[in-house]
């Protein structure tokens, strides 16, 4: 299972659906992280964590235990 | 400020997601100038204000912190929730003015939506029009009003663009949103399913109100495109989404993977070293017009009781703590460019992983950084922390952060040590003391972190989402301002403790012998006048307190007489230099005031001894007392309401003075044997 949190640098995918069970998933969806919509990596923090994710329209910053809760494939 | 409410006066909320012009627009109205900031809680306390006059409706208008939906994470987020449903003193608002980004249409009308299903009256003021036009689309707001459910109006808050309509709509409808309205809790209803379905709702709403500009040139083209069905709806949205192309190219240098945390080091260093450098010109020139008041009034009072308590007590007292608001401006001046431009939430994100390392969040990082100014909002500002065990260390280790009160009392210090053309090393110096004092914060914080539940109870589900906003060119009207601002409050904060301190500490350091019998055979009126000022002090109210406190000063190469200081200095650490001023009577020597302070202190002796009190150890050693004692009963005050006990205040007391008297006695004793004096 493929989550946010493997995306490379500049990959574009669009979300499959977000495990509800995650602590963060309530929040990631309600700054728009919903299924269907298409995101990118666009930036990598130094340590690669966080990473910066673009989604409608805007660029949001997030841990990759985080990004994890987001299923790409 | 806030006129009485009468049935006529209507109360409006303003609402919106960090980032949507929010303060902006409540700046517009109220004709105040708030700091707008680029980070979500920056509106950390809720604000009131009247609308304007000159718009002739008669409103009280509350901003309150950015939120991203009625579901609250976030303990700032959870008093601008509170304060929608019910403001303490207000109640509940007679219409809610909802900010949303018309380039983030899905995203903000999330929020909206849910206000309008709680059942308030809602505006929508569709914001930064401007920037989804360049993207080639628009709102068209009739259909948008029509479909959502409530009036919406295309607004600039920066030039006051579309806001007269706004407002004459909402001059029209007084009465009716005077009218008694039934609220629905949100909070009821907020799974994952909601938020799926309340977004299905939102994404239908934005095709249909969402319509591409059709530039003349484009329009053939894109028929011809039509027939030959070319252009697919995804790829209209793609575009709409499109993130701001100027931010994509600065953040590929300022998040770069590997240099983004080297250009973080540079621009904080920068920072704390400009305070320094910039000011200092600036604070040579006050502190020489005060030297000058304080000469001329004791010349015209003449040399009495009269006379030493203006020039002494009152010019020299407040004087010495005028002199380093400059340097205060500018600390302000650089962190408000700093917010305005975006740059803070891409620090957040920088510093997030070594932060969690040390049972810190990324979003530790704002409220760190405000310490530097003062650690009182900083500690509110820890707010927008959501894991509780990450907010309460973080607001542990803030009173470790260097304060802008501090920075007096270093500059005094520093110049001290590094008289006349050594000044340069000073900044260095200080540049040093503030790495330092992040140095230990962050040890402060590993060492709690590692004593785990004992001392603040572990939490699980630490997270870090942040929105990055696209930058900005900061607003100069709005930097200066509130850099403007901040010196005033300086002034007044630390203003009348001072003047009133000035005038105890002038009393208690010149009665009861005020004109003391001394010999003056054989000497000159100067040696006359400096026997009789020793003389005083020595028989004074403070000498008698200072034998209490002498055995605790000893230790550390100090006598009573910086005690007394010290002790001043709980009211607001910048009393310390006032105190000093007075206590080693700082007059008739030319020059500037901070240059007669320090020959003052050059000349002072141990007691009766020929030793001298001020020798490079011990200054090190009160530098170093400054570096962690908590002396700061504002601090403590806010520190008990934000953490909710008693327990983390007294803790704090505790733990950082003890260690700052301990350390500094390390210090001053370890250089002495060492050798140096």
């Amino acid at each position: 299972m493929k989550t946010a949190a493997d995306l490379k640098h500049g990959e574009k995918v669009i979300i499959n659906c977000v495990n509800s069970k995650h602590p963060s998933a309530k929040r990631l969806l309600e700054v728009g992280f919903t299924p269907g919509q298409e995101i990118e990596l666009v930036n990598r923090s130094t340590f690669n964590d966080p990473i910066a994710i673009s989604i409608r329209g805007t660029v949001i910053a997030l841990r990759r235990s985080d990004a994890d809760c987001i299923i790409i494939a | 400020m806030i006129d009485n409410l009468t049935s006529d006066n209507l109360f409006i909320t303003l609402v919106g997601p960090p980032n949507s012009g929010k303060t902006t627009l409540f700046n517009y109205f109220s004709g105040k100038n708030y700091k707008t900031v680029n980070y979500p809680g920056a509106t950390v306390d809720s604000a009131v204000a009247n609308l304007q006059k000159k718009f002739n409706i008669n409103a009280s208008l509350m901003d309150s912190p950015g939120i991203i939906s009625l579901n609250p994470e976030t303990d700032d987020e959870k008093i601008a929730v509170n304060y929608l449903y019910k403001h303490p003193k207000l109640g509940k608002p007679d219409l809610v003015i909802v900010t949303v980004d018309s380039s983030q249409l899905s995203r903000h009308l999330y929020l909206a939506k849910q206000i309008i299903n709680s059942k308030f009256n809602v505006i929508i003021a569709l914001t930064m029009v401007d920037i989804l036009e360049q993207k080639g689309f628009e709102i068209n707001e009739d259909k948008l009003s029509e479909i959502i459910g409530c009036k919406t109006f295309k607004v600039d808050g920066r030039s006051g663009r579309g806001i007269d309509n706004l407002l004459s709509y909402i001059n029209d409808n007084k009465i009716s949103f005077k009218e008694e309205t039934i609220l629905n809790n949100h909070s009821a209803n907020n799974n994952t399913d909601d938020v799926l379905l309340l977004y299905k709702e939102i994404e239908k709403i934005e095709d249909e109100c969402l319509v591409e500009i059709e530039d003349k040139k484009n329009i053939n083209l894109k028929r011809a495109n039509k027939q030959l069905n070319l252009v697919t709806n995804k790829f209209e949205k793609k575009k709409c989404n499109q993130i701001d192309a100027r931010t994509v190219k600065i953040d590929k240098v300022l998040l770069h993977n590997t240099w983004g945390l080297v250009f973080f080091f540079l621009i904080m260093s920068f920072t704390f070293t400009s305070i320094f450098w910039f000011a200092q010109p600036i604070m040579n020139f006050v502190s020489y017009i005060f030297q000058n008041l304080a000469d001329e009034a004791l010349n015209l009072a003449g040399n009495n009781w009269f006379g030493m308590l203006l020039s002494n007590g009152i010019i020299n007292g407040v004087g010495s703590v005028v002199v380093f608001v400059p340097q205060i401006m500018i600390l302000f001046l650089i962190l408000g460019i700093l917010e305005d431009s975006g740059y803070l939430a891409r620090g957040a994100m920088l510093i997030d992983k070594p932060l969690s390392k040390i049972g810190l969040n990324g979003k530790s990082f704002v409220p760190m950084l405000s310490g530097f100014a003062c650690a009182i909002p900083a500690m509110m500002a820890a707010r927008t922390i959501p894991n509780r065990r990450e907010r309460l260390l973080t607001i542990f280790i803030l009173p470790l952060l260097s304060c802008s009160a501090r920075l007096p009392v270093y500059t005094l210090l520093l110049a001290f040590l590094f008289p006349g053309n050594k000044a340069w090393i000073a900044g260095i110096v200080l540049a040093a003391i503030y790495l330092f004092s992040i140095l230990s914060s962050i040890l402060a914080a590993a060492i709690i972190n590692k004593l785990n539940n004992k001392v603040i109870k572990a939490q699980d589900n630490s997270s870090f989402i942040l929105e990055l906003p696209a930058y900005r060119r900061p607003e100069v009207k709005v930097v200066a301002i509130n850099m403007w601002h901040s010196g005033k409050l300086y002034l007044q904060k630390a203003g009348p403790i001072i003047l009133v301190l000035s005038i105890c500490i002038w009393f208690f350091t010149s009665f009861p012998n005020i004109d003391p019998k001394v010999n003056t055979d054989n000497i000159s009126q100067e040696q006359v006048n400096e026997l009789k000022d020793s003389e005083r002090l020595a028989t004074s109210y403070a000498a008698d307190f200072g034998k209490i406190i002498q055995p605790v000063m000893t230790p550390l190469g100090l006598d009573w007489r910086v005690g007394v200081a010290l002790i001043s200095a709980f009211t607001a650490r910048e009393v310390f230099v006032s105190s000093m001023a007075l206590i080693f009577k700082v007059t008739d020597s030319r020059g500037s005031l901070m240059e007669s302070m320090l020959d003052a202190m050059k000349n002072s002796k141990i007691g009766n001894t020929e030793k001298k009190l001020f020798t490079p150890s011990s200054i090190i050693g009160i530098i170093i007392f400054f570096m962690f004692a908590l002396q700061c009963l504002s601090t403590i005050a806010i520190s008990r309401k934000e953490t909710g006990s008693w327990r983390i205040p007294i803790l704090q007391l505790i733990i950082f003075s003890g260690l700052a008297y301990f350390l500094s006695f390390v210090a001053v004793n370890g250089l002495r044997i060492l050798g140096l004096s």
